[in-house]
């Protein structure tokens, strides 16, 4: 009881504390310093409609290389922790006619609106990330309609580890040809799309890093899905 | 060579985990071997900015995408990071020849990109210069370090991860508060912009900014109220990783919290955020030699060693004096080398006698006399005996306590460290007074790397000038913030409310 009273009197003395410092930075104020410079200067320089986009991709692009490192810690992390010498799936009942059929109507469509929120990613909202979360939704209703369905699981894994060393080979072709690591000299170098802002090919590397960032998640987030499903088999 | 050649830091090792997958199928020594490769050129490249940045005496900034801070994000390898980024990836080796020697459960292929990914989570946590990207990089290392804990795969390894990811987590989204009062009320996220326009700051919002962004980072350096899972991570983690943990995960946790700390100096709130931080630094240190002192596993005692260790680095770094800080950073350095030659040791010894509990030592004089000999050294440094390196740093440290008018926590302190002393005598006494044993042959390429860090302990103990030099460098690096800020080239921006 003591320590319960004590526990309460300690939260809402911080509570107070915290509250005292969010009045400090009233809201809807914004502090636009480096905001306001992205907003004047966001088409010139990236060539993408998307202010969101281009700031996720291109001039913090290094915050999202590290993003996709934690996607992929995640994964393997999984991976390590569940791995068994010999896995396999072991749910018996078998999805509802509805489910079935379903799903072999909608696993196309899904798979397309994926890349399509990926491959439209610096002109409209969305990008890699979403666009490869609703690719792995699409192997997900497969797992759940279907008993008997699996990823190739191995071609899975090398496909992420591709799609990754491609993301960081991108940033050094940009060391190598314009000095910086993560350079966009697609846009900066040989000005590709410079008639084309607002239209499908424009946004620099920007459109390239989100496909391999769509694979990558899509083929990271099915693994999950597919080592927390299976269970070990005993010979 | 062009300096942003310095971008390999993180390029290499992030590239190179993506990699393993492709190669797993030649088998668990072929990877393991890669696993040495990556490591073995990850020292060549730091080695390369460490002697770069000491010898121009300028630091490296690396500008991600060509966008000048602060529109993109630098790395700032100046002279803290130079020398912190070779001892990271120089630890990583030894832990990589190590894993090679040493019986990794499988799978062989997720533990070397862990390995990696810790070492780049490190790394970037040392080397970024962006105060969001620091947070990027500190959930690279953590979410790594939770999943290489529960790597063994045993109950106590789960429960371990698990407490250390619920603190962890607790910590990140306190850090990320933090952060958010700070961009909220600056509108930028450059560390030095950050602290260029700190002191225009409010005083409430800055206090409880840092606090939250102290405490966030205290779960990643071990300092007491919230470093309840270290103990348990450490002794259930891999051999290879606890050593790791406490050669530069800790330290990177702890530089990012000083470094933050020392830019936000401008504030007017900062004597009682290190006021806060010294309390808990002291309260590391006695809590955790006492609880030191009761421990029948030699892994776990010397994590709790650790610990303490870290608690007085802690203390030295938040004196917000120039001695203080430098001792400080020389502590850290030589507890780098101790603490990985005392890991590597019991962990060596863990892996050809099977366990680390004390009685496993007895007689290890006579089974593995090279071993014990190095571990002898390495205890005797870490008690703070003369013409070893630990007690140059410690003394100074102390001295800087003094200076700094804090005498209460010098003394406990000198306390503790008396605690110290009793279990590593009785640890040593137990190597060579006690037991008997066959001979157990120990192989050359662990021996070496143990005698290397034995030695440097000795050099580093007799002729301590040329360490002291280095970490008197890297110390002004975290401590002079106008240079700091004078060397990053910042755009000048003109914005809204700013």
């Amino acid at each position: 009881m003591l320590k319960r009273a004590l526990a309460i009197i300690t939260l809402l003395i911080i509570g107070y504390w915290l509250a005292q410092g969010l009045t400090g930075v009233p809201f809807g104020q914004d502090r636009m310093l480096v905001g306001q410079y992205y907003l004047n200067n966001v088409i010139k320089q990236t060539g993408s409609v998307n202010a969101v986009t281009a700031i996720v991709v291109n001039y913090r692009g290094f915050d999202t290389l590290g993003e996709v490192t934690v996607l992929f810690i995640a994964s393997t992390g999984v991976g390590a922790l569940l791995w068994r010498r010999k896995k396999k799936r072991t749910a018996r009942t078998e999805g509802s006619v509805v489910l079935t059929t379903g799903a072999r109507l909608l696993v196309p469509f899904i798979l397309l609106f994926g890349v399509y929120i990926f491959i439209h990613g610096h002109l409209t909202p969305g990008g890699g990330f979403p666009g490869g979360a609703t690719i792995a939704t699409a192997f997900l209703l497969l797992y759940m309609a279907f008993t008997q369905y699996e990823i190739p699981h191995g071609a899975f894994e090398k496909t992420e580890g591709v799609a990754g060393m491609s993301y960081v080979l991108v940033g050094l072709i940009g060391l190598a040809l314009g000095g910086y690591f993560l350079y966009d000299w697609i846009w900066q170098q040989w000005h590709w799309g410079i008639n084309d802002v607002g239209r499908l090919f424009s946004g620099g590397f920007i459109p390239i890093i989100y496909t391999l960032i769509a694979i990558k998640v899509g083929t990271e987030l099915s693994g999950i899905i597919d080592n927390m499903l299976k269970e070990e088999v005993r010979e | 060579m062009n300096g942003q050649y310095a971008s390999l830091l993180i390029a290499l090792p992030l590239i190179s985990a993506f990699f393993v997958p492709l190669i797993k199928g030649a088998g668990e020594k072929a990877v393991k071997g890669y696993l040495v490769l990556i490591t073995t050129l990850q020292t060549a490249v730091a080695a390369w900015v460490f002697q770069t940045v000491y010898t121009t005496g300028k630091p490296i900034i690396v500008m991600a995408g060509a966008w000048k801070p602060p529109v993109g994000i630098d790395l700032y390898l100046g002279h803290f990071a130079a020398l912190f980024v070779l001892i990271v990836a120089a630890v990583s080796f030894m832990t990589a020849v190590f894993s090679y020697v040493a019986d990794i459960k499988p799978p062989a292929d997720k533990y070397v990109m862990l390995s990696l990914l810790l070492m780049l989570g490190a790394t970037g946590m040392i080397a970024t210069g962006d105060i969001f990207n620091l947070f990027v990089f500190m959930e690279i290392t953590s979410i790594t370090a939770y999943a290489l804990t529960a790597y063994n795969k045993t109950g106590e390894a789960a429960e371990a991860s698990l407490k250390y990811m619920i603190l962890g987590g607790i910590g990140s989204s306190f850090f990320l508060i933090g952060l958010t009062l700070i961009y909220g009320s600056l509108g930028t996220l450059n560390m030095a912009q950050i602290a260029q326009l700190a002191g225009s700051m409010n005083p409430t919002v800055a206090q409880v900014g840092l606090s939250l962004i102290i405490f966030g980072l205290a779960v990643e350096a071990e300092l007491f109220p919230l470093n309840a899972w270290a103990p348990d991570a450490y002794q259930a983690a891999p051999y290879a990783v606890a050593v790791m943990f406490s050669a530069f995960v800790v330290k990177a946790g702890l530089y990012a919290m000083v470094r933050l700390l020392y830019l936000m100096q401008t504030v007017k709130s900062w004597h009682s955020v290190l006021s806060l931080l010294i309390a808990m630094a002291v309260l590391t240190v006695v809590v955790a030699e006492f609880a030191a002192l009761r421990q029948r596993d030699v892994k776990r005692m010397i994590a709790y060693s650790s610990i303490s260790q870290v608690g007085l680095i802690a203390f030295a770094l938040a004196l917000g004096t120039r001695a203080g800080v430098d001792a400080g950073v020389f502590h850290m350095i030589n507890h780098a080398i101790v603490k990985a030659l005392l890991f590597l040791g019991v962990g060596y010894v863990g892996v050809k006698l099977g366990g680390t509990s004390i009685e496993d030592f007895r007689g290890l004089g006579r089974r593995m006399p090279l071993t014990a000999f190095t571990l002898t050294i390495g205890s005797l440094a870490a008690v703070g005996i003369p013409l070893f390196n630990i007690f140059w740093s410690k003394i100074r440290i102390l001295v800087a306590g003094i200076e700094a008018g804090y005498t209460w926590g010098v003394a406990l302190i000198l306390g503790a460290s008396v605690v110290e002393a009793v279990y590593y005598i009785r640890f040593i006494h137990a190597m060579w007074f006690t037991g008997e044993g066959e001979r157990i042959g120990e192989g050359i390429s662990m021996s070496l790397i143990l005698l290397f860090l034995a030695a440097l302990v000795i050099v580093i103990g007799v002729y301590p000038q040329y360490a002291w030099s280095l970490a008197q460098k890297a110390g002004n690096d975290i401590f002079n913030v106008g240079q700091y800020i004078k060397n990053v080239p910042l755009m000048p921006l003109t914005g809204v409310g700013a």
